[in-house]
């Protein structure tokens, strides 16, 4: 059989473009529909963010976290607070550790509900973006009840959080839980089982497990490939031990395994055991303690270095402080899990329509403040 | 000092180190009570310093065989690469030198013992007095272990071999410690700058980086110093 | 009112000029300027019942406005005039490459597709501009004219997204045409007849005689006749081409203002078409579902507008549901699903009629 070659056309999707999830270019090259060879072009939300910690002092530097991944920004300063007791040898009082799971918890189910919802519209159903922006915006709601801010919190303070929880968060946080849980089975109706959804997702960008773990991916990316890797069962933090649920791995339901739906229904299982999770911990937490008790006078670790490993809701975040005894650190490096995903795009992707390269990037729930910092 | 209260000291610290603290704190004389405690702490801590060297002089015969993985794997090291070590053994990282690293690394990566399949992340540092170090914190999916491993170079001659082939995650990884710090990774097919521009002079995060004055006519604001 | 009735009317009036041609053509530009008005009308309309549709089903208010004069009137009934206004008052931006005559003629060649086949469109027994005897052919035939002007934009806009718009859409239309075009042999081959008005009157007597209850295929014809001229008005599930998450905006991303604006009133317009085409063909046109009751000619327009609105709703429901297919699976559906199936339909309404009459 005869192969007719067309002329191969190099395009670039973006910088700026309404599905890159932020400013990500990808230089494209394709003949006719397929694409043959893609390369991620990074670097234009950089903003030195490691070159400003090491000019402001430890507690200085959680606001410069939580513009890293703007989705997620509690699960940054959770990471990096972490990082720095641990460097520290600091414990933090009991209800510290509840409330950050607590906030870590519902910043997670955001993230999904926006990644899944993104995902959506990105594939061309815009109604249940809007429904699952409708959710977030009420846990949204009770950041702000809690912290006074939306979206960026600085909330997570080496050895304590800055503000306690405020009266009456239990009942709204229980009352928001039965409002949510029910709407997870409309979303699976309305879309996860959808046949033109499945039809655009299903076996399309799959991700073998050792092709994930060379490069890297972690999160719900690595467990729709099958491997059952969740750093909150494997290597316990914060109180993460004392909670009961499960790991959803992608079993390739509705197509091969690894492909885009397992990396969708994934984030939409975690969204179930989050809610478990919170509902855990929210019985269980003590009313009595003072939050501010163990925050340091001066945060000076001992000289030394620390990589330490939190899972965020994209996932694997690293920090990889060094001190070398001053208030103010001499390197951190943030080891972001949406850059890793990133860097795999050009393998999973070439060979596939130009559509399917927009579906795929989606599945991969990349947030490009945390790939360029 | 006279020589009398040398002795008089001499004395109160000999008492003081056998925990007798009563005629250090029955002295009357502030100046001689504080000059006294004085060189009572400095016995202290010279008699602290002294029993700690002395056991580590009778270590090497009894030390049983340490459980913590870099220096579990550091003695792999050293015993299947003699000579690629380039500081002692301790509990926090390996240090190697950049000579034999990709072989190395290949076979941390293959070695069914060890299996380091994922590289986890790696990073540059400005050690000052012309010293740049890479660091890779390497983790085991199969195992769960994980070490720190150090290669230090210095600015005249920064090459490290590049480990992208072992770990595909180290292709944009060391993209972005050439970006940051200036490193030349030796097999790299892609050696280019990450996240800045392809024509931008300097390695930022170096602790003697000055900022360029323009670039391309922009003027480039300056990273303020000193927030406190 | 035809154009005929107009005409002796007109001469009626004015018995100087009874029969001249001067009369003739003046009783052409009458009801065109009112359907030029009706298409005006129901853009406007449609703009802001889509967004007050997709508001409702995306759990949101939609535009509003708290009384005449204030922001959007109220409940957001100016939205439309202030979009329009402001798209009338936008600098009109043509790209430096771009091949300004093919540039600036796209948009007329796709609203003229859509508009001058409104004129074989029968709103009530009388009302019906041109009652030509090849009626449904016309319309068929008239709206394929616009894949031109897509095809044209795509082209002219010197961009390589457009140019990937323009391709797919011109793929997509002229695949869909068959589908739709083997259903309405359906229709043909049970009336006997092409034109609109024949066709409607072949379903008088209430609604078990409407063509889509008339045999299981002509039910099955109605469905693929829907979607495929969903397909064709480049409507979600099948708006690939002006795809906005992929091509930002495929055909149309280089045109700006009121030329942009044209190709949504030309959409619009193409929406009201094909939903008239399948109410008259399938759904008994502006016969009352009761027969005998609320059937003279004013009701008429009632029964015709509200089954063109009910599948116009439908199809923006559509939209605002489904995610989007990628083009090659599109392509599969026509060529591999619904050929197959309106070749049969054809078999099997001709065996059905000769069997049972």
């Amino acid at each position: 059989m005869g192969v007719i070659h067309g002329e191969e056309m190099v395009l670039n999707i973006g910088p700026q473009h309404p599905s890159t999830h932020g400013v990500l270019r990808l230089r494209v090259k394709t003949d006719g529909e397929i694409i043959s060879e893609i390369t991620p072009v990074i670097g234009y939300l950089h903003r030195c963010f490691e070159k400003h910690c090491e000019n402001v002092t430890y507690d200085q530097v959680i606001p410069y976290t939580d513009r890293c991944d703007y989705l997620a920004a509690m699960a940054n300063n959770f990471g990096y607070v972490v990082a720095v007791e641990e460097l520290m040898e600091l414990k933090v009082p009991e209800k510290v550790e509840y409330i950050r799971v607590i906030m870590a918890e519902l910043q997670r189910i955001a993230s999904h509900l926006l990644a899944l919802g993104v995902y959506g519209l990105d594939i061309g159903a815009f109604t249940p973006f809007l429904f699952m922006l409708r959710d977030r915006e009420r846990i949204l709601d009770i950041f702000e009840l809690t912290c006074g801010a939306r979206l960026l919190y600085n909330y997570m303070w080496v050895g304590g959080v800055s503000h306690d929880l405020p009266k009456g968060f239990v009942e709204t946080t229980f009352q928001f839980l039965d409002y949510f849980e029910p709407q997870i089975d409309e979303y699976n109706k309305l879309l996860t089982h959808n046949k033109i959804f499945v039809e655009r997702t299903a076996d399309i960008g799959v991700l073998p497990a050792d092709v994930a773990i060379s490069y890297g991916v972690s999160g719900p990316n690595l467990r729709a490939s099958g491997v059952k890797w969740d750093l909150r069962r494997n290597a316990p933090y914060s109180i993460y031990d004392k909670f009961e649920f499960d790991v959803p791995v992608g079993d390739g339901a509705k197509g091969t395994l690894g492909d885009c739906w397992d990396r969708y229904y994934v984030r939409m299982l975690e969204v179930k055991e989050s809610v478990k999770i919170l509902r855990q911990a929210l019985a269980q937490i003590p009313k009595e303690g003072d939050v501010h008790q163990a925050l340091p006078k001066k945060i000076r670790p001992p000289k030394g270095s620390i990589y330490s490993r939190t899972e965020t809701p994209r996932g694997d975040l690293g920090f990889y402080i060094e001190s070398d005894g001053s208030p103010i650190p001499s390197r951190v490096k943030m080891r972001s899990p949406a850059f890793t995903a990133l860097s795999v795009l050009g393998e999973i992707a070439e060979g596939w329509m130009m559509s399917d390269v927009i579906s795929i990037l989606g599945s991969l729930d990349i947030v490009l403040g945390e790939i360029d910092r | 000092m006279s020589a009398d209260q040398e002795k008089l000291i001499a004395e109160l610290v000999e008492k003081g180190l056998a925990g007798d603290m009563e005629p250090i704190n029955a002295i009357e004389d502030r100046v001689l009570r504080s000059k006294a405690k004085a060189a009572l702490a400095k016995a202290k801590r010279a008699a602290k310093v002294a029993a700690a060297s002395a056991p580590a002089e009778e270590k090497p015969a009894e030390e049983p065989p340490s459980d913590n993985p870099n220096q579990k794997f550091g003695k792999m090291i050293e015993d299947k690469f003699p000579g690629s070590l380039d500081a002692d053994l301790n509990d926090t990282h390996i240090q190697l030198k950049p000579d034999n690293w990709f072989d190395i690394a290949t076979w941390l990566k293959s070695e069914p013992a060890l299996h380091f399949d994922s590289l986890q992340c790696q990073t540059g540092m400005d050690l000052g007095e012309n010293i740049l170090e890479a660091r890779y914190n390497l983790h085991s999916m199969t195992h769960d272990h994980m070490i720190e491993i150090r290669i230090a170079v210095t600015r005249d001659k920064p090459n490290i071999p590049s480990i992208e082939q072992i770990w595909r995650i180290g292709d944009w990884f060391e993209r972005e410690t050439y970006d940051m710090f200036g490193f030349h990774f030796d097999g790299h097919r892609d050696h280019r700058r990450m996240l800045l521009p392809e024509d931008w002079e300097g390695y930022p995060l170096r602790k003697d980086y000055e900022v360029q004055e323009t670039y391309h006519g922009i003027i480039v604001p300056k990273v303020k110093q000193g927030w406190e | 009112m035809t154009v005929d009735t107009l005409f002796t009317w007109l001469g009626g009036l004015i018995p100087a000029m009874e029969g001249s041609g001067t009369l003739l053509v003046i009783a052409i530009l009458i009801p065109c300027l009112v359907l030029f008005l009706v298409v005006a009308v129901n853009a406007i309309v449609m703009v802001y019942a889509e967004r007050k549709v997709a508001a409702f089903m995306q759990d949101r208010l939609g535009p509003m406005g708290q009384g005449v004069g204030l922001h959007a009137g109220k409940w957001g009934l100016l939205q439309t005039v202030a979009d329009a206004l402001k798209l009338l008052t936008k600098e009109d931006i043509i790209p430096e490459k771009a091949d300004k005559l093919l540039f600036i003629l796209a948009p007329f060649m796709i609203f003229v597709g859509a508009f001058v086949a409104v004129i074989a469109v029968p709103f009530g027994e009388t009302v019906i501009v041109a009652d030509f005897n090849i009626g449904i052919f016309y319309i068929l035939a008239i709206g394929s004219m616009g894949v031109i002007g897509l095809i044209l934009a795509g082209w002219s806009s010197n961009n390589k997204w457009s140019l990937y718009g323009g391709m797919r859409s011109a793929a997509q239309i002229v695949s869909y045409e068959i589908p739709a075009g083997l259903s309405i042999i359906v229709i043909i081959m049970l009336t006997g007849t092409l034109s609109m008005q024949g066709i409607i009157q072949y379903q008088e007597g209430g609604l078990f005689n409407w063509i889509i209850f008339a045999n299981p295929f002509t039910f099955v014809a109605f469905f693929i006749f829907f979607i495929s001229v969903v397909a064709e008005t480049n409507r979600t599930p099948f708006d690939i081409p002006e795809a906005e998450s992929e091509l930002v905006g495929g055909f149309h991303t280089e045109y700006s203002g009121m030329r942009w604006s044209f190709f949504f009133l030309s959409e619009y317009a193409n929406m009201l078409v094909v939903s008239a085409v399948a109410s008259a063909g399938f759904l008994g046109g502006w016969h009352s579902p009761i027969p005998g009751y609320f059937d003279s000619n004013g009701w008429g327009i009632f029964w015709m507008m509200s089954k063109i609105v009910f599948l116009i709703f439908v199809m923006m429901w559509f939209r605002w549901t489904f995610p989007r297919l990628r083009v090659d699976q599109l392509m599969n559906i026509c060529w591999k699903v619904f050929l197959p199936i309106s070749l049969i339909n054809i078999f099997g309404v001709g065996f059905w009629t000769l069997i049972f009459g």
